[in-house]
């Protein structure tokens, strides 16, 4: 591997304290090279949201290290790590985060005005953009107006304005129809191959896990190569959520069998009342949901 | 990020108006009060202004005509009239008193002039003969309308009855008027054999009216001499001192009324905006470009809200004069000026307001749905 773009090592993150302290991120490292793709996924409350924005120069960890383009983010002020995010970080979010009194093309060009030249030498970059992600026609519409394919392409163009070598969107295609979902997805996987840019997404989508190189999966705040390894995939039978039946570490007896749950919530109602739940989520195998 | 900061402005027009049409309204109340008390300056020296003597010479140690008595012995007209570069010296009496008539008193400046002398007198009539006759008086037009009074009627000065003989315009006011009557009758309600209270001097065409009253202050003894200039600012500065503590305590309410309509309209933005302030901290804006737009958005605001008070105010000036015609409304450059800096000041404390809340706009919640 190159020099990595992104290199986290033994990160934790820990929140409250006593009997409600959390450990949202636990010893994750990572290393994300340019023109690579990688997805994290996990169930909700696994800490994705705390690492991506630990990795996005947002939090600092409580312990370990995080460098984005060889800077060490423990050891920026807050002006540095500012100036960090909107020159090296694009940032892609899952409610695409318009700023509403722009139109598409402005808001493509907002972040230029942080980066050296400022907008008036990104209008050519902007408008390149817009053409490329099919908004040309779009460019000067508002926020309000736009589709959610087309706020999301805006906000990729936006992210991309300041040539960034590091992409980082949350849930991406989220709240988007599958035909958008589909653009964006691709419109991603080009940035990574054609632009030479480290993209980590944050996805539930696993038409991004295909065109991804590297799945992680992250649970409890722990970081798994979900490639790598055969998974033993699992209906919580509460809720009905695939659970990674190798990973997960909540659990139930009942009837001689395992039964795996999302979240401690699940398994205290099936331990309630197991019988209304024990017909489904049995410990499936990989063939039930292949991962890849 | 001026961009957005104007365009985040105009995205809600209404509140835009809004806002600006409230911090308008503070300014206005404060406009308004030092527009009242500078017209009424303005009215009190009206008689000095409007009298156009080049010098006016008093009593010794008296500076001024409001509130104010002055004595001169009346042998020293001759003598000012001997000062060389005195075209023509002229006496008045004049005196503080009150005017009573149907049932009313007014506070009044009342000046006596020779009936065969049109030096000085009213400036501007409404009705009748502009220079009183012995037994007559020219009282301003508001006291027709205040008191049903018409040509004829009777008003009593100083405790005596004097004939409507005119009505004079342009000298009233709330604090202060003027009337006139004949020089003979002040005499002798003043008691004032052998004395004159004023001497209004008119200097030969090409005489500096300071040297002129140089030279009459020392040619003529135990009197002052000040040009015409310096006697208006004198008595000016004295009115609006009279009213400057209430100018400062409406200016300071204004001031405050309008910081908290400005900061209310500031923090509202930045409450309603803060997911967008989330999402502009991780896209890397640092706080300081977002206090620096909330202060252009708060100048914004206070610059448009000073400019529509003005613009109300030049609207307000002759509908009062219509509506309401016993306030004298006066703009000044002080009182804008005044305003405008309160505007500024307005501005940057509304600014602050909003600080703590834009400091703890968290950016990772940009990521949150």
């Amino acid at each position: 591997m190159t020099q990595p773009i992104l290199s986290a090592r033994d990160v934790v993150k820990t929140f409250g304290s006593g009997h409600t302290r959390v450990r949202a991120v636990d010893g994750v490292s990572l290393d994300l090279a340019a023109g690579e793709l990688v997805t994290i996924t996990g169930p909700s409350g696994s800490g994705k949201t705390t690492l991506v924005s630990i990795l996005g120069a947002l939090l600092q960890p409580d312990l370990g290290s995080v460098k984005i383009a060889g800077q060490e983010i423990a050891t920026l002020g807050e002006t540095a790590l500012s100036m960090l995010r909107a020159r090296t970080i694009g940032f892609v979010f899952q409610s695409f985060n318009l700023l509403e009194a722009l139109s598409a093309r402005d808001n493509v060009l907002f972040p230029a005005h942080l980066a050296p030249g400022g907008a008036r030498a990104a209008g050519a970059r902007a408008d390149a953009l817009l053409d490329r992600l099919g908004l040309s026609a779009r460019a000067h519409a508002m926020p309000g107006t736009l589709s959610g394919g087309e706020k999301q392409r805006t906000a990729i163009a936006r992210a991309l304005i300041n040539e960034p070598k590091l992409i980082i969107a949350d849930e991406p295609t989220g709240n988007l129809d599958s035909h958008s979902g589909q653009e964006v997805m691709m419109v991603l996987h080009d940035v990574a191959r054609d632009q030479d840019c480290a993209v980590l997404i944050v996805t539930h989508d696993q038409r991004i896990e295909e065109v991804a190189d590297r799945v992680l999966w992250l649970e409890d705040g722990t970081l798994r190569d979900r490639k790598a390894e055969p998974r033993k995939l699992a209906r919580d039978p509460v809720c009905n959520m695939l659970v990674d039946g190798g990973l997960s570490t909540i659990f139930a007896e009942h009837d001689g069998r395992r039964y795996h749950f999302c979240s401690e919530r699940c398994r205290e109602r099936f331990v309630a009342d197991p019988q209304s739940y024990a017909a489904g989520g049995a410990l499936a195998t990989a063939a039930e949901r292949s991962p890849t | 990020m001026l961009n957005w900061t104007l365009r985040e402005l105009l995205l809600a027009p209404q509140q835009l108006v809004a806002s600006v049409a409230a911090v308008a309204g503070a300014f206005l109340l404060v406009l308004f009060f030092e527009g009242v008390f500078a017209g009424e300056s303005v009215q009190i020296v009206a008689l000095i202004d409007k009298t156009d003597a080049d010098v006016w010479v008093m009593q010794k140690g008296v500076g001024n005509m409001h509130m104010t008595t002055s004595f001169v012995s009346d042998w020293k007209v001759d003598a000012v009239a001997e000062v060389e570069g005195v075209a023509k010296a002229t006496p008045i009496l004049y005196m503080n008193t009150t005017i009573e008539a149907g049932g009313r008193n007014w506070f009044s400046y009342v000046v006596g002039v020779e009936a065969n002398d049109p030096r000085v007198g009213p400036w501007q009539m409404a009705a009748g003969a502009a220079h009183p006759s012995p037994g007559g008086a020219v009282v301003p037009e508001i006291f027709a309308s205040d008191a049903g009074l018409k040509l004829g009627d009777t008003v009593r000065i100083g405790g005596r009855d004097f004939r409507v003989d005119g009505f004079s315009r342009d000298t009233f006011s709330m604090a202060n008027s003027i009337s006139f009557v004949s020089f003979g009758d002040l005499a002798d309600l003043m008691n004032s054999l052998g004395a004159v209270s004023y001497i209004l001097v008119d200097a030969k065409p090409g005489v500096d009216p300071q040297a002129l009253a140089d030279r009459i202050k020392a040619q003529v003894e135990n009197v002052n001499a000040l040009p015409r200039a310096v006697f208006v600012a004198h008595d000016y500065s004295i009115a609006v001192q009279m009213g400057l503590n209430i100018i400062w305590i409406m200016t300071l309410i204004g001031g405050a009324l309008a910081v908290l309509l400005t900061g209310f309209v500031v923090y509202s933005h930045v409450t309603e905006r803060e997911r967008e302030l989330a999402v502009m901290k991780a896209l890397g804006v640092h706080n300081r470009s977002i206090y620096a737009a909330m202060c252009a958005q708060a100048l914004i605001i206070g610059g448009l809200a000073f400019i529509l008070s003005l613009a109300l105010m030049a609207a307000a000036m002759p509908l009062t004069a219509v509506l309401a015609p016993k306030i004298s409304l006066a703009i000044t450059a002080d009182a804008v000026m005044r305003v405008g800096a309160t505007a500024l000041a307005v501005s940057l404390v509304a600014a602050v307001i909003p600080v703590r809340r834009i400091v703890s706009v968290d950016p990772v919640t940009a990521f949150q749905q």
